[in-house]
């Protein structure tokens, strides 16, 4: 599958993610303390950990929609706090977990709502608007689909709508949350070949992943995160043993190669 | 699959501008413009002395007898304008709210705006004396009211059942208030206090109205200027503002309007609680799901206020059914088979 360009063409200066000394928390609990990271540019990164750990707060920390108890998101070298939130829809496209969409709402105007930020009451519609929602819906392999209402399709079908959403933002950034929980093998290895595609294209992608083995199939570097902290962090290969396995789930397991792909591969998982 | 602009829709375009019109929602626009000039019509030509329409509206241009000018101009226009713009701003705020909670139960009257506009209105004339007069304090009512279903639910309301929980206690509290006090004065202050508990067309202060008709010319474009923020607020609040809206701010600007707008309207009508309601259900079912049909919700808001303002003139007539009543009798079954013809959604 090839991208089309004009989808990129926005990241013509490639974007800088980094949290510095972040702290986050809801109310009095402190979920996340003094967390430092650098995503890295044009590069896939996983962020893993057990239930509770704090990953999802932190892509959210990372995204703007939690705010900051201590320290900052920096992004392009700004806070991103105090950047307008239509500037940084500019830059950073993000997928919740809990994304839901209007009544009746087609995959096609769906995905032309990405185009949002760059939009306003005056400036509604162009060519390059629809030439981009066109590359979307041919990015996510939705043209046959494009007049369908979302309710009407399947879970791995609206999945990639909303992922087609995102990438219609044109944005160098893409931040995705769990985006294949609820999928089954065949539609997951979909959504991941998608986003290898685009992290080949030039976009900087980030994901929390539930599933370690997949982090490691497809993610170029990997954030491993217990009890609000990183405990590793580096390209997959490099970072996954046994005893990380064993610290960030409390299991046991051995580890095998990938015959395809040379990733590590969790097999025999066994109770302490 | 190549097509040029998004289906469904006209493009406008001026050198870099771009604007895109809802086939559907205008051509619904268009329909409800229509219907109301005739309803307009009706109510000009139908009272103690009936006039045919067309002299009706030949009238208030000025053109025709003397008798029937004055009567059209002087005494029918006040009533025809008070229902038009109550109707418009009722139908708008509940547009308005049910986005902002994503729900179309949300609208002002069920969460007790109505009810402390008609308590403040109420407690005006029977029991605390006041220079301020009803009017006016129907308005200070109705912010109570919202302040206080916003505050108590949280801030933002980012939780729409929450809001609307919230505000059904406000609302209870504020309507025990006004019965209790209805019960404690004498029958000429009860009776005096009447129509701001049913909601009328008969006791319109002009200069309520004249006020409405201000607020509505300036809270049309600032409802319209945020319809695209408003649509986007229709997913849930991450997406929103990953999409680049400020949701508090967009929430904070649509509640002041709905406050306003539905005070203001108080303030002229009285309680009208239905139209909030069945007003922005019509424009949805004539405008489809693609936008938020702020505009077409006022049209059918005024359309159906004009229409229970002169059924309940004409009906029974000489005896006035108040228009409250009217828009109860009718809505509430006209709401009803709106709700069961539709699949059940709960988002606006």
């Amino acid at each position: 599958m090839s991208l089309d360009p004009a989808l990129l063409d926005a990241n013509a200066e490639p974007a800088s993610l980094n949290a510095r000394d972040l702290s986050l928390g809801y109310g009095r609990t402190s979920v996340i303390e003094r967390l430092s990271l650098d995503v890295p540019s044009h590069q896939v990164t996983a962020i893993v950990g057990p239930n509770g750990c704090g990953k999802s707060t932190l892509l959210a920390g990372l995204c703007r929609l939690h705010k900051a108890t201590h320290g900052a998101v920096v992004l392009d070298g700004r806070d991103i706090a105090r950047l307008p939130t239509r500037q940084v829809a500019q830059r950073l496209a993000l997928l919740p977990q809990d994304a839901s969409a209007p009544d009746g709402l087609t995959v096609e105007e769906l995905i032309r709502f990405g185009r949002q930020p760059h939009q306003g009451p005056l400036r509604q519609w162009s060519e390059h608007d629809q030439r981009i929602v066109e590359a979307a819906l041919a990015a996510a392999d939705l043209q046959a689909l494009a007049d369908r209402p979302l309710e009407s399709m399947s879970g791995g079908q609206r999945q990639r709508a909303w992922i087609a959403m995102a990438i219609a933002q044109a944005t160098p950034l893409l931040l995705l949350d769990e985006p294949t929980s609820a999928l089954d093998l065949g539609h997951q290895i979909e959504v991941f070949e998608l986003i290898r595609d685009l992290a080949a294209a030039g976009k900087t992608v980030v994901m929390v992943v539930h599933d370690i083995s997949s982090a490691c199939r497809y993610a170029d570097h990997l954030v491993a995160m217990h009890d609000g902290r990183i405990v590793a962090e580096g390209p997959p290969a490099e970072v996954v043993n046994s005893a990380l396995i064993e610290r960030l789930y409390g299991v046991k397991c051995e580890l095998l190669r990938d015959p395809h792909s040379g990733t590590p591969i969790i097999a025999g998982v066994r109770r302490r | 699959m190549k097509r040029s602009i998004p289906p469904g829709h006209w493009l406008l375009r001026s050198g870099s501008w771009s604007v895109l019109v809802d086939r559907r929602a205008c051509l619904a626009g268009l329909t409800l413009s229509l219907a109301l000039v005739v309803a307009g019509a009706l109510s000009l030509a139908s009272g103690s002395a009936d006039i045919d329409a067309i002299s009706a509206v030949r009238a208030l241009f000025g053109v025709g007898e003397p008798m029937q000018v004055f009567l059209v101009r002087e005494l029918r226009l006040e009533r025809l304008l008070a229902g038009l713009f109550t109707g418009a701003a009722l139908g708008i705020a509940g547009c308005l709210l049910q986005t902002l909670a994503r729900n179309r139960l949300a609208t002002p009257g069920v969460i007790g705006i109505d009810d402390g506009a008609t308590a403040f209105a109420v407690a005006s004339i029977v029991a605390v004396p006041t220079s301020l007069a009803p009017p006016a304090l129907a308005l200070i009512g109705a912010m109570t009211a919202a302040a206080l279903a916003f505050g108590l639910a949280g801030g933002s309301g980012a939780r729409g059942y929450r809001f609307i929980v919230v505000g059904i206690g406000v609302g209870a509290v504020f309507g025990a208030l006004t019965n209790l006090m209805l019960a404690r004065t004498d029958l000429d202050s009860a009776n005096q206090a009447y129509p701001w508990t049913v909601g009328s067309l008969s006791a319109r202060p002009w200069l309520a109205v004249q006020l409405l008709g201000i607020a509505l010319l300036l809270a049309i474009p600032c409802a319209k200027g945020l319809n695209r923020a408003l649509a986007t607020l229709r997913f849930n609040d991450s997406v929103a503002r990953g999409l680049g809206i400020d949701v508090a701010r967009v929430r904070l600007l649509t509640l002041a309007l709905t406050v306003l707008l539905t005070g203001l309207a108080v303030a002229v009508v009285g309680p009208v609680g239905l139209i909030a309601l069945a007003a922005p259900e019509m424009a949805r079912y004539l405008s489809g799901h693609r936008g938020v049909a702020v505009v077409n919700a006022g049209l059918a808001g005024a359309l159906l206020m004009v229409c229970a303002d002169w059924s309940g003139r004409t009906v029974l007539a000489p005896v006035e059914i108040p228009v409250g009543i009217v828009t109860a009798v009718i809505g509430g079954p006209y709401l009803l088979w709106i709700l069961i013809r539709q699949p059940v959604r709960s988002t606006p």
